[in-house]
């Protein structure tokens, strides 16, 4: 029997979805905890959610090697900002590190699909969506990973937003109450557990305000 | 050419070597093989008394669930069932088919169906497609020489066996088996093992999940438990509902057409009512 | 870990027939694989053709038993038509039409052996291509690479029965402790004039040979017995 010849492929999938919704005054950062590869499940308890600053969350799905590497990168380039000007870095500020640092590896990208949540300097929730290779943009409100596909037109359906394009600028910030905001993420993970075999076992959900971040945790299908 | 036979390492900028090369290979209609997996865990037992076979209800097209509740035990004769794993249209077709002609045997002899009937029928078949119906069974029944398990993989070969496991759980579940069976087991503890390997498959592969079906095969009759167990509710519903409101679609044009009037027809009296 | 559970079902095996002193005895592992997966641990590789001819199969289990199955019909028909038994040479004619005229779809070795009334105890072998030899011992399937050596020096001519039986269980054993694709229990049947003699000997209480462990149920077992020996080079 002829043997196939076996590449080496420097990628894996390990699956996953983030959420995040910017709110007037909140912002809502969320992710199941599954870490999966083909048709085997690596961990049910893996956070894909990483704190970078005070008012700064990144959630990320794709390959957990890169994501990991891609969180140490942005983590000590915090910590250098944090020595030179003695503050946290701002999301906004975060969420252009965060473009720059995928677009350095253009031709051998992190396999990383990341949604950047906090509050702006204004107090403001803003959340930043990205493809692989760094493209991005502030939006209202996002979604990325295996089930994403799912989540996005529930969202774009419920938090219609206005166009970035129109002038003057109108903001994307959703209407929704942070209570409503909490119900509505929860709602649409256990609807993507129901159709996407790569999310499950538990949803981490993290959400920043003016008092802080607190986190809290919702079971999801095991299945 | 002048180049190099050694690779060096470049000096800066891309390397585009390939490109070329991928791109002929492009054009001549070669591309990555892609695979498309239908996963499944499906199993059967021999108990004291007869065969006790299972499934999961998951349906999967790549990595979306397309069917959340669907039967992967499929009637083959009153006394003899098959489990499939496998691309649906394979298994769902192979089955239907060999069923039916066990259905004429059956009128033909006047005699209940034999479980080897329907493996030598569905082996042939298989192995004469070589491989390209891809449906990997587990046929189980209870026949007047007492009962039979066996496995049907998709290139024809068969295997009997006193448990049995398909499918992309098959590891999963056969785990449960290897520690656990014991032989002359009761109808309840074959019901209880089947059910826990299923159960093994659902919640440690991806390719399997939902709920459990079981069908239980004895010489006094059959039993299809359907939705044996249900381990997988929905674990959060929405508080405030959603409300979708008038007007999502963006009406450009609006044409109403009037129907033409519609002729009604009166029975004469004393007439022939028509029929339909 | 690439299991490869679609690959097609193939016994990579070891199978054996040897003659003795009135008749034959044919002997094989239980080992079934698709990839690196057990299959089947417990699988029957000598098949039943008639009362007195039986076949072991290596290669692709579909092939294989779609050899049988067909090789099985034809020597009933031919028994019926004929009115005695058919010889173990028309068996492995019939084997050998099927293989060689199919040669070009069918990835089967086989080993026919029996015993009839005019030719008594003989072993055939249908290797690959579809050629039939008729041999005082054959030897099969991928554990068979272990065992030419010792077959050169093991196999006497006019061997007794239980000495024939007692070879082929220490060959077979000899290459489940070599060969990854043969494993699980050592089945064998004996043919002669008296009839058909089926033995089974379990995977643990085959001989154990060079660096052998001791089979475990667990490893707590292991653990409760002696202290282990750190490993040495």
């Amino acid at each position: 029997m002829a043997h196939k010849q076996q590449r080496f492929d420097p990628y894996d999938m390990n699956g996953g979805t983030c959420v995040a919704i910017a709110g007037a005054d909140y912002c809502v950062i969320a992710a199941d905890t599954r870490m999966s590869t083909g048709y085997s499940i690596l961990t049910r308890d893996y956070s894909k959610l990483c704190k970078l600053a005070d008012k700064c969350i990144m959630a990320s799905g794709g390959f957990q090697a890169d994501v990991k590497a891609l969180q140490k990168a942005l983590s000590a380039k915090h910590l250098i900002y944090q020595h030179q000007h003695g503050k946290q870095v701002s999301c906004p500020a975060m969420g252009q590190l965060l473009s720059n640092t995928l677009y350095y590896k253009r031709f051998f990208p992190y396999y990383a699909f990341n949604v950047l949540g906090g509050l702006d300097n204004e107090g403001k929730g803003c959340v930043y969506t990205y493809d692989a290779v760094g493209s991005y943009e502030r939006v209202g409100y996002s979604a990325q990973g295996s089930g994403s596909t799912l989540i996005m037109p529930v969202l774009d359906n419920q938090l219609k937003s206005p166009s970035p394009l129109l002038l003057p600028a109108v903001d994307a910030v959703t209407p929704l109450l942070e209570a409503e905001a909490i119900d509505l993420v929860k709602d649409v993970f256990a609807s993507a557990t129901e159709r996407d075999i790569y999310t499950g076992d538990r949803l981490e959900i993290m959400v920043v305000n003016a008092a802080g971040t607190r986190t809290e945790y919702v079971e999801l299908r095991k299945d | 050419m002048a180049q190099s036979v050694i690779e060096v390492p470049s000096k800066g900028g891309f390397s585009f070597d390939l490109c070329v090369r991928n791109d002929m290979l492009a054009k001549k209609g070669v591309q990555l093989p892609s695979y498309r997996k239908t996963g499944t865990t499906i199993v059967g037992l021999v108990y004291k008394d007869g065969v006790v076979l299972g499934a999961d209800t998951r349906a999967t097209e790549g990595s979306i669930v397309c069917d959340k509740n669907c039967e992967k035990i499929h009637y083959m004769a009153p006394n003899i069932y098959c489990c499939g794993a496998g691309t649906a249209a394979d298994t769902e077709a192979v089955t239907d088919m060999v069923s039916s002609q066990l259905n004429l045997h059956r009128y033909a002899t006047g005699r209940q169906s034999r479980v080897v009937t329907a493996l030598t029928l569905l082996k042939t078949h298989l192995f004469s497609y070589q491989g390209q119906v891809s449906a990997a069974l587990v046929l189980g029944g209870v026949d007047v020489t007492g009962p039979h398990l066996h496995t049907i993989y998709p290139h024809g070969s068969t295997d009997s066996l006193p448990y049995a496991t398909m499918g992309s759980g098959s590891l999963a579940a056969m785990a449960m088996f290897e520690s656990q069976y014991r032989e002359g087991m009761t109808r309840e503890e074959g019901i209880h093992l089947v059910s826990e390997a299923i159960r093994s498959g659902i919640f440690n592969d991806l390719g399997s999940g939902s709920n459990v079906d079981v069908c239980v095969i004895t010489k006094d009759g059959t039993e299809y438990l359907r939705n044996h167990m249900l381990p997988n509710p929905r674990t959060y519903v929405s508080t405030r509902g959603f409300s979708f409101a008038k007007g999502q679609t963006e009406v450009l044009s609006t044409k109403i057409k009037q129907l033409k009037e519609k002729v009604v027809e009166v029975a004469v009296e004393g007439a022939d009512a028509m029929e339909e | 870990m690439d299991l490869d559970l679609n690959a097609p079902h193939s016994m990579g095996t070891t199978i054996i027939g040897v003659t003795y002193d009135g008749g034959v005895v044919l002997g094989a592992d239980s080992r079934t694989s698709t990839g690196m997966y057990v299959a089947n641990r417990a699988s029957d590789k000598i098949t039943q053709l008639t009362d007195n001819v039986y076949l072991c199969r290596s290669g692709s289990a579909a092939d294989s038993q779609i050899v049988s199955d067909y090789v099985r019909h034809f020597l009933h028909q031919h028994t019926i038509q004929q009115g005695q038994p058919a010889t173990v040479k028309v068996a492995a004619n019939l084997i050998r039409l099927l293989a060689y005229g199919n040669k070009n779809m069918l990835q089967t070795g086989m080993i026919v052996g029996g015993w009839d009334k005019y030719e008594g105890g003989k072993i055939y072998g249908v290797p690959l291509g579809g050629t039939i030899v008729e041999q005082p011992f054959a030897i099969g399937g991928s554990g068979s690479s272990y065992l030419y050596g010792f077959f050169d020096q093991a196999w006497k001519d006019g061997m007794t029965k239980d000495e024939a039986e007692k070879l082929v269980v220490k060959a077979v054993s000899l290459a489940i402790a070599r060969d990854g694709a043969s494993g699980g229990v050592v089945r064998t049947v004996t043919i002669n004039s008296e009839g058909v003699t089926r033995n089974f000997y379990a995977g643990d209480t085959l001989p154990l040979w060079h660096e052998e462990l001791e089979p475990q149920n667990s490893l707590l077992d292991i653990l409760s017995s002696a202290p282990i020996e750190p490993m040495r080079t």
